[in-house]
């Protein structure tokens, strides 16, 4: 059940009557087809929560191409049927005559004898380490957001744009509309009135005309076109100047082992960050990747031979500092403040790019979780597990409550698939038991 | 008594826990907040040290 929540838990191992409110879609699941119609049809465009906000995506939407199940979505915040603007645009488009703009949440009342909390974490936001300037320093980003810069599915299809070029890429764009759009506003009224723009300002500033409506309109219209076009010139002129990263600073445990915001180490940082570099150098052969670590924590099979071939095949830096400042500098790219543990000086490096490897913290929704489940958590907010206790590693505190991946605790990929499937068979040991 | 098995949160960790379950008979009911599941690594590009696609 995809869009649905968890809203009540009550009983015990064995007899869980739980309640899930199954979110209404306004799209009928049942007819559609995910042909993507309406979505191509729909004029509304929102950032894109899966490209991290880099990138639209239309009010009706699939969260990403390969999205299971395969049927669309209307987002209420923002379709403009739902606030209360003339549309309906996809009702219309839709063959499979699945959209129901009608459709109500549904509370669906299930029975089971386990559960399982695979509730994953949160990606803690770095803007709270005001040193590092995240979402005020123009290219420095998440690593996740990275990630979604390198993915050939990503707002950019792969290529390596800065944001800061991208973002005034779409500044020119929306500039030209606005153009256009008052070009056709004075079109409009020059048919409308019968003369020509030069003639009506003319007699407008003479006083000959009156103050009515539509004459203001077109009067400012004229005086605004001038000025827009001189910003979009001012723009267009830095366009040369745009290119692709070619050199990038991964920022490790920004937010982790770091008692002022979260003690612990985010487990996959470290790996993430070299991959990540690896396949920048994949994607742009002049890259050059600086790693800033605290310890290059590689501790999984394979993981050290990767890092290896990271520095020697990828050309990968591995610096050994803690970045102290990131500040603003020439052409959009940041500055990164740092002590060179060789020469013992402090430094200050340009990048194009700069990537904060983020800290791993609890998921939003697992206090409430845990105060209607009744599972206790830890003092890092993860789900408490206490294998000197009790019988089994996936235990929470509650009999026939099972935890698994990042829900107990930071964890990689692998391990996350190593616990679910231990959780599991936990949860078949119950059924078994009480079936 | 029930032999179902709900699983809370559709990423990695929970479809393979739901996959799991269901190759043994036991009904799952698998509810993600989200419209898709997938979960972080659907986001993913790569995954290391292999660079297998995420996806």
């Amino acid at each position: 059940m995809a869009y649905s929540e968890v809203e009540e838990v009550k009983g015990e191992a064995g007899n869980f009557a739980v309640k899930v409110r199954k979110k209404a879609r306004y799209v009928e699941e049942d007819k559609c087809i995910g042909c993507g119609l309406c979505a191509a049809k729909c004029p509304t465009l929102v950032p894109d929560e899966y490209n991290m906000g880099m990138g639209k995506r239309k009010a009706i939407y699939k969260y990403f191409a390969q999205g299971i199940p395969s049927v669309f979505t209307i987002d209420p915040l923002y379709c403009r049927t739902f606030q209360g603007k003339k549309c309906g645009i996809c009702k219309k488009v839709c063959e499979a005559k699945a959209i129901n703009y009608e459709q109500k949440d549904r509370v669906v009342d299930l029975n089971v004898g386990a559960i399982v909390l695979a509730i994953g974490y949160e990606i803690f936001d770095p803007s709270v380490i005001e040193l590092y300037g995240y979402k005020r320093i123009p290219n420095v980003i998440t690593s996740l957001e990275f990630e979604r810069l390198l993915s050939a599915t990503g707002p950019t299809a792969g290529h390596l744009e800065r944001p800061s070029d991208m973002a005034m890429r779409d500044e020119i764009k929306g500039l030209e509309r606005r153009i256009a759009g008052l070009k056709g506003t004075i079109k409009t009224f020059e048919e409308r009135y019968g003369k020509s723009t030069g003639e009506f300002y003319r007699q407008y500033k003479a006083g000959e005309l009156g103050e009515e409506k539509d004459y203001k309109e077109w009067a400012k219209a004229h005086e605004i076109i001038p000025e827009v076009g001189k910003k979009l010139e001012e723009l267009k002129s830095k366009e040369p100047t745009f290119h692709t990263a070619k050199s990038i600073a991964f920022v490790q445990c920004t937010g982790s082992r770091d008692l002022r915001f979260n003690s612990w180490c985010c487990t996959y940082g470290c790996m993430h960050s070299v991959k990540e570099a690896i396949c920048a150098r994949e994607h742009e052969p002049e890259m050059q990747s600086t790693i800033f670590y605290m310890d290059l924590r590689a501790h999984g099979k394979g993981f050290e031979e990767y890092c290896v071939r990271g520095a020697r095949e990828y050309g990968i830096q591995l610096v050994r500092a803690r970045v102290a400042e990131i500040t603003k500098g020439e052409d959009s790219k940041p500055l990164v403040w740092y002590e060179d543990r060789v020469t013992k000086k402090v430094e200050k490096r340009p990048f194009d790019l700069v990537v904060l490897a983020t800290a791993c913290v609890p998921s939003k929704g697992i206090e409430k979780l845990s105060k209607m489940m009744g599972f206790k958590l830890n003092e890092a907010g993860f789900v408490k597990t206490d294998p000197a206790s009790h019988m089994d590693t996936m235990d929470t505190s509650v009999k026939g409550i099972f935890v698994c991946g990042c829900a107990q605790g930071p964890m990689d990929i692998p391990d996350s698939v190593a616990q679910a499937s231990a959780a599991a068979s936990r949860a078949a040991e119950v059924i078994k038991q009480y079936g | 008594m029930s032999k179902d098995v709900l699983i809370i949160g559709g990423g990695i960790a929970g479809m393979q826990a739901s996959l799991d379950l269901a190759d043994q008979d036991i009904k799952v009911h698998l509810v993600e907040r989200l419209t898709s599941i997938g979960g972080k690594m659907a986001q993913l590009d790569k995954t290391f040290p292999t660079n297998d696609c995420a996806m």
